[in-house]
């Protein structure tokens, strides 16, 4: 239980829909069993992007600041945002220049990319190998949860609504049978031109 | 010779258990052996009004290894022949086979001697806590299995019976045990006992109702325990290959297979 990416706990999830993405994370923040906080969300935004971060907490912190930084410099250059497709392949490489002494983290992107309208999503491991799914991505100490709720509940072509409850039911049962996620959630519904953030109770135990 | 010598240090064959002797800087060999091995695979019972289901993936595994495709994890107990025909009792067992296999038997002959001194047979409730016993009876060298009994109780309706590899027991509507648990409870959490299911609109924190709890015919179940293996399947390397089932109602138990991915 000394791995650093199961010390703060945490849990992540994205995942395609029809002309929509969705991506979701739990609130906890730990040390161990002890529960620190639960106001510690995992997801953030970079304009047309999501990037959700689990794994150690300061290294959380770090990245996502890492990122804004990254992310303004590139629209200070560029005078556009930067595509989801882009920025996964940002991810990948400021992560594998750290390739032996990585940030503990397990990166998950989400947004669509503007011109063509596509959903895109992937996932990471710590050192910037980037994971190319067509369906879902999950991510941190609820992964295996996660990766069976997922499997069995995701289908092909869900509509934002049918999507949304969809990630909310999959997050929620991993997130309760992993003790150190949980205490609510945000799920982000990404459309076109339209972002929707709920944020959900869910068990505070 | 050498090839046939089983020593490893003379270029013959490996031993089966995971380590090795090896040369100290003197004549000394250390040797070691390690009496449990995980061979994988996973197991899920569903009970239901009249009705109960117990399932499992028939891969055996060792490592990376696959021992064989076919090696139920579920059996019939109790019955009065060896066909166990008439049984009305179900076990799975998934973690250490060999000990599995040793516990099947046990509780079988167990299960049969009550028949034949008591002159009817074991309810599963009293099987359960037997089983228990067992189990317990082994505290300092355990069977390394994580045990599921299944039947009808004295009502008719559906019984799991969960146990932990030292006997501690629970009943439960539902249960996944194995290498996939992790993926296949949060599952069966949702879409059997309904968790973080609520009426629509019916009110905001702690007015929210719930959804109610309705009991799951037959056909669902069976829908439910194939969805959740194939899940396992994709995502777990230690699944797959095939599916066996067991159907217990009060007409006794009906058995059913159904491949699953062999990758």
């Amino acid at each position: 239980m000394s791995s650093p990416f199961a010390i703060n706990g945490g849990a992540c999830v994205a995942m395609v829909g029809k002309d929509c993405v969705a991506i979701a994370c739990d609130l906890r923040l730990g040390l161990q069993a002890l529960t620190v906080s639960n106001n510690f969300p995992k997801i953030f935004s970079y304009g047309d992007v999501y990037l959700g971060l689990t794994g150690l907490a300061t290294d959380v912190s770090t990245v996502s600041d890492l990122f804004r930084y990254k992310v303004n410099m590139y629209r200070l250059r560029e005078e556009r945002n930067i595509a989801p497709s882009t920025m996964a392949n940002l991810v990948s490489s400021s992560l594998y220049e750290r390739r032996f002494g990585p940030y503990f983290v397990s990166p998950v992107v989400a947004g669509i990319d503007q011109k063509s309208g596509k959903p895109f999503i992937c996932g990471f491991d710590s050192i910037g190998c980037i994971d190319f799914a067509k369906d879902f991505i999950v991510s941190g100490t609820a992964s295996d949860q996660l990766f069976g709720t997922c499997e069995g509940l995701w289908e092909p072509d869900l509509g934002p609504e049918d999507l949304f409850e969809t990630i909310s039911q999959a997050l929620l049962n991993a997130v309760d049978r992993d003790a150190l996620s949980g205490w609510g959630a945000h799920v982000y519904i990404i459309e076109k031109d339209k972002t929707t953030k709920r944020l959900l109770k869910g068990r505070q135990d | 010779m050498t090839m046939f010598s089983q020593n490893p240090l003379m270029n013959g064959p490996n031993y089966s258990f995971s380590q090795t002797p090896t040369m100290a800087s003197g004549a000394n060999k250390e040797h070691s052996f390690y009496p449990y091995t995980d061979n994988g695979g996973s197991t899920l019972a569903i009970s239901g009004n009249d009705f109960m289901i117990m399932a499992g993936d028939t891969r055996s595994t060792s490592g990376y290894n696959i021992n064989t495709r076919y090696s139920p994890k579920v059996f019939k107990i109790g019955g009065t022949t060896s066909s166990q025909d008439d049984a009305t009792l179900v076990l799975s067992v998934v973690g250490f086979a060999a000990d599995g296999h040793a516990l099947k038997e046990k509780l079988d002959a167990i299960v049969k001697m009550y028949r034949y001194q008591h002159g009817k047979p074991m309810s599963v409730k009293a099987c359960a806590q037997r089983l228990s016993t067992i189990l317990y009876g082994k505290r300092f060298f355990p069977y390394y299995v994580t045990a599921i009994l299944g039947g009808l109780d004295e009502d008719g309706k559906g019984a799991v019976y969960s146990y932990d590899p030292v006997g501690s027991y629970e009943r439960e509507q539902c249960r996944a045990a194995g290498a996939a648990a992790s993926l296949i409870m949060p599952f069966l959490d949702n879409q059997v006992n309904f968790k973080n299911q609520y009426i629509p609109g019916s009110g905001e924190g702690h007015a929210l109702v719930e959804r109610a709890k309705d009991p799951l015919p037959l056909v669902v179940v069976e829908a439910l325990v194939k969805d959740a293996f194939d899940s396992a399947v994709e995502r777990h390397i230690e699944v797959g290959d095939g599916l066996s089932m067991m159907l217990i109602t009060k007409n006794g138990i009906e058995e059913k297979f159904l491949p699953l991915k062999k990758d």
